[in-house]
Formats: structure tokens, C-alpha cells, sequence
């Protein structure tokens, strides 16, 4: 498979960016503990996965 | 790198290639910042030549759930000059399988049988259904914790 050459500078330019983006605005996970945000980002990732497989049936 | 992380594979081997969680994204720029996953990506920016990143389609979309459309703007930037982003089907649905008969879910057996088919050193991840499945794989699971304590 083809891996791109990275270009590292440039990633962590935008990635300074987003991090400026995000901390402008209230958190999705505000007041929550590590453990119940990755068992929200679980869920994200179970209603997304039963999309797709809804999708291919 | 210390030798408990695949010895013999690793031992003189110029990159480490690693694919991250979507939590480790999240907790990165999205409070409740953790630091240790913030370093976990910034390495790519300090030493871009010693670490390679792989990501599948399906973690771009969950951190795209998170993300205004501004905000994801960036992070596709972010991640397309670092890597290429490997679509879903190109993973081979037996390889799958076998994560889930090891008892893992579905979808987070994708992300293992994932980590294994791109030839990944690490997985890292918060996510502890992952973390208690790290016995006999071809790949380390880590938290970025530990993933930095191991590499740095």
C-alpha cells in the first residue's frame, strides 16, 4: 500500500489549530469522567458501526 | 525502546508504527484534556522520523462526531499530512473473526484486526475492554502513558 511521506510540520500546525478551535467552545464531555467519555466514544463508535452494516444489507 | 515492546521484531527497526484509538484524538483537544495523549501525537511532530501513524476511515468518523465542521477541517489536514487514511473494507473479515472470538466487540475488533493487518508496533488507547485483551498479539496495546514511558 502507498503510505504519503509526511509532511510533520505542517500536521502540527493544524493540529495546534484545532486544538485553538475547540478550546473556544464548551466541551461535548463537560463534567464527565475519563471512564464516561470513553464509554460515550464507544457508543459512537457501536451506532456508527451498526450504520454501515445496516447500510450493506 | 525498551526490549518488552516485540524485541525481536523491533530491535535496529527505524520507525515505530503505531495507530491510535479515537479516544487518544479526543482526549488530545478535547477536554478533559489528558496530557499524555497530547504528547502521544505531538511525537509525530518532534520526531517524525522515528514514529509512523495509521489510521482507518472508521476512527476519522468518530472523531468527525465530535468535531464542528472547522474544527474536523483541521484535523483532516492535520492527519493527511501525516498519513494516509486506510479505508474500512481493505481489512480481511477473518481477521476480525479471530478478535472476536478472543471476546472483543464487533467494532473494537476491527480496530485490532486493523492494527494488526497495517503491521502496527502499538496500539494505543484509554479504552480498557482493549487494554485487558493484551496477551499473545502481534502488537502491544498501550495507554499513552505507557506508551510514552516505553518509547521515550
Amino acid at each position: 500500500m502507498k503510505i504519503k511521506k509526511p509532511n510533520a510540520k505542517r500536521a502540527m500546525q493544524h493540529f495546534e489549530k484545532l486544538c485553538q478551535l475547540v478550546s473556544q467552545r464548551k466541551s461535548p464531555f463537560e463534567g464527565m469522567t475519563d471512564e464516561e467519555v470513553i464509554e460515550k466514544l464507544r457508543k459512537t463508535r457501536e451506532e456508527l458501526w451498526e450504520k454501515k452494516l445496516a447500510s450493506r444489507t | 525502546m525498551k526490549s518488552f515492546v516485540k524485541p525481536a521484531k523491533n530491535s535496529g527497526k527505524k520507525n515505530l508504527l503505531l495507530v491510535l484509538d479515537t479516544n487518544i484524538y479526543v482526549f488530545a483537544f478535547t477536554p478533559p484534556i489528558k496530557p499524555s495523549c497530547r504528547s502521544v501525537i505531538s511525537l509525530f511532530g518532534i520526531s517524525h522520523s522515528k514514529y509512523q501513524l495509521r489510521i482507518p476511515r472508521t476512527i476519522v468518523e468518530e472523531v468527525r462526531r465530535n468535531l464542528v465542521q472547522n474544527e474536523f477541517r483541521e484535523f483532516f489536514v492535520f492527519i493527511s499530512e501525516l498519513t494516509t487514511i486506510d479505508e474500512d473494507f481493505l481489512v480481511p473479515f477473518e481477521l476480525g473473526v479471530k478478535y472476536e472470538i478472543r471476546g472483543l466487540k464487533m467494532v473494537d475488533a476491527f480496530i485490532a484486526a486493523y492494527t494488526e493487518w497495517v503491521g502496527a508496533d502499538v496500539l494505543v488507547t484509554e479504552n480498557r475492554h482493549f487494554l485487558k485483551h493484551d496477551r499473545d498479539l502481534p502488537f502491544k496495546i498501550l495507554t499513552a502513558e505507557k506508551c510514552l514511558k516505553i518509547i521515550s
